[in-house]
């Protein structure tokens, strides 16, 4: 079955790094710029994932994860620039919009910070399929209860995304207009939604009774289908990773 | 025994309300995009399932919501999963204790959730954006009200709440409208307040 996810099944030796220390990788990357002030913690650490999303072969699918974000960095960038409230020193003017110094260095640091994290996450889910993700949240702790809802949502989403291209086609075959002024696609939205909504509804009774009956709320310990990841590098990363955010820390606080 | 309605054990029905309202939360942004209508619509299903079965699962069904979407489509939010939270808490509450049976109640109660939306928004977009929103006209407002040397968490919170006012109002007309259409054999699984007689 078609399930919503991003993973690029590409068989890397990032892709079969447990996603335990990928979490604890997104971690550094937003704590380590955080404790340590500055530009150039943030640049390198972005530098590095990037590195590890080419070393993965996955960088050509960083661009629509960024691409969400790029409009309102440049709206960012512009409104800072102009309307900074610290700005002193006009750095230069386009059309009579004066752009400030401090504004720009604001805003540049929010970039920074914004495309790091951006990044660190990308690795995590480029390269690991949500349902190792989910699995190893389940051998963290994550209640299996919890772990069966989310890899559900990803299995539901694809569905019913079907079910609504073919409301849509039902309704406009009855002559629903979708397109026109915004009144008449207001009122196209609760006739297209609604049988969605009550088609999804009416499921999940069916689904809870199909659960009940396979002994889903039952207390007794869960076992997993597959064994936990070994392997070196699995056991020392995480390892470095801490060390790595109490390392800094620490030079933080003797500072 | 009476269940409370911040009970931590959830049934079957409850845990599997949890998918399909994050389903729908999906399809309600996907038919705003495609009617291009000038709002989000992204949070119907988590009102829903705070109607229906409380703040527990509606928070729940909001948290959920933002790592499914940080998964597979924008990291960023990650971080506003403790908006929807907040909103799923809020809805959650008041519908529990009745306050959601009329038009007038459902339009306090849109406000309300915008209210907690923007609350916790706000420091979340000034720590992560300089506190702009990303919707074109709310940064419009921004940039007016920056320009006129008011500080800067005035004009975020401004920015947002002009945002979440008409968008959080419209969700809850439309999940109302769907609560009520339901038939009552569905919404009767998900409901808190039924009584467990023991012998």
């Amino acid at each position: 079955m078609k399930a919503l996810s991003l993973y690029q099944d590409k068989g890397t030796f990032i892709h079969r790094v447990d996603s335990r220390s990928k979490l604890l990788y997104i971690l550094a990357a937003i704590l380590i710029p955080a404790v340590l002030h500055g530009f150039t913690v943030g640049l390198v650490l972005m530098a590095l994932s990037l590195f590890l999303l080419v070393v993965a072969k996955v960088i050509r699918k960083v661009i629509p994860l960024v691409g969400f974000s790029f409009l309102i960095l440049i709206s960012v960038v512009v409104i800072q620039g102009l309307f900074y409230p610290g700005n002193r020193h006009v750095w230069f003017a386009l059309g009579g919009l004066r752009f400030y110094q401090e504004g720009l260095v604001f805003s540049a640091g929010i970039c920074v910070r914004v495309l790091n994290i951006l990044c660190a996450v990308s690795i995590l889910v480029l390269t690991t399929r949500p349902s190792d993700l989910i699995e190893s949240l389940v051998r963290l702790g994550l209640s299996p209860h919890l772990g069966y809802v989310l890899s559900s949502v990803l299995q539901i989403i694809p569905q019913m995304t079907s079910t609504m291209e073919t409301i849509t086609d039902a309704q406009r075959s009855r002559g629903m207009e979708t397109e026109g002024s915004l009144l008449v696609r207001i009122k196209a939205f609760l006739p297209l939604i609604g049988p969605v909504v009550m088609n999804s509804l009416v499921n999940t009774r069916e689904r809870s009774l199909a659960l009940e009956v396979r002994a889903f709320s039952s207390r007794a310990k869960k076992t997993f289908l597959n064994p936990p990841p070994g392997g070196m590098v699995n056991q020392v990363l995480p390892i470095v990773l801490l060390l790595a955010m109490v390392a800094a820390v620490v030079w933080r606080v003797l500072q | 025994m009476k269940n409370s309605m911040w009970s931590l054990k959830l049934s079957t029905s409850a845990l599997v309300l949890i998918p399909a309202a994050v389903g729908i939360n999906y399809i309600g942004k996907l038919f705003a995009g495609l009617l291009k209508l000038p709002l989000w619509l992204d949070a119907i299903g988590t009102v829903l399932s705070a109607m229906l079965a409380g703040p527990v699962v509606g928070a729940l069904c909001g948290a959920i919501n933002n790592i499914i979407y940080g998964l597979t489509m924008d990291p960023i939010s990650f971080i506003y999963a403790l908006t929807s939270i907040g909103i799923g808490l809020a809805v959650g509450v008041m519908a529990q204790k009745g306050r959601i049976n009329s038009f007038t109640s459902v339009i306090v109660v849109g406000l309300v959730a915008a209210c907690v939306a923007t609350v916790i928004s706000t420091p979340i977009n000034i720590g992560f954006w300089g506190g702009q929103t990303g919707n074109v006209w709310g940064d419009l407002v921004y940039a007016a009200i920056i320009a006129h040397h008011f500080p800067v968490w005035i004009a975020s919170l401004v920015d947002e709440f002009i945002v979440d006012v008409p968008d959080k109002i419209a969700t809850v007309i439309v999940a109302y409208g769907i609560f009520k259409g339901l038939p009552q054999k569905l919404t009767i699984l998900f409901r808190h307040d039924n009584q467990t007689e023991q012998l």
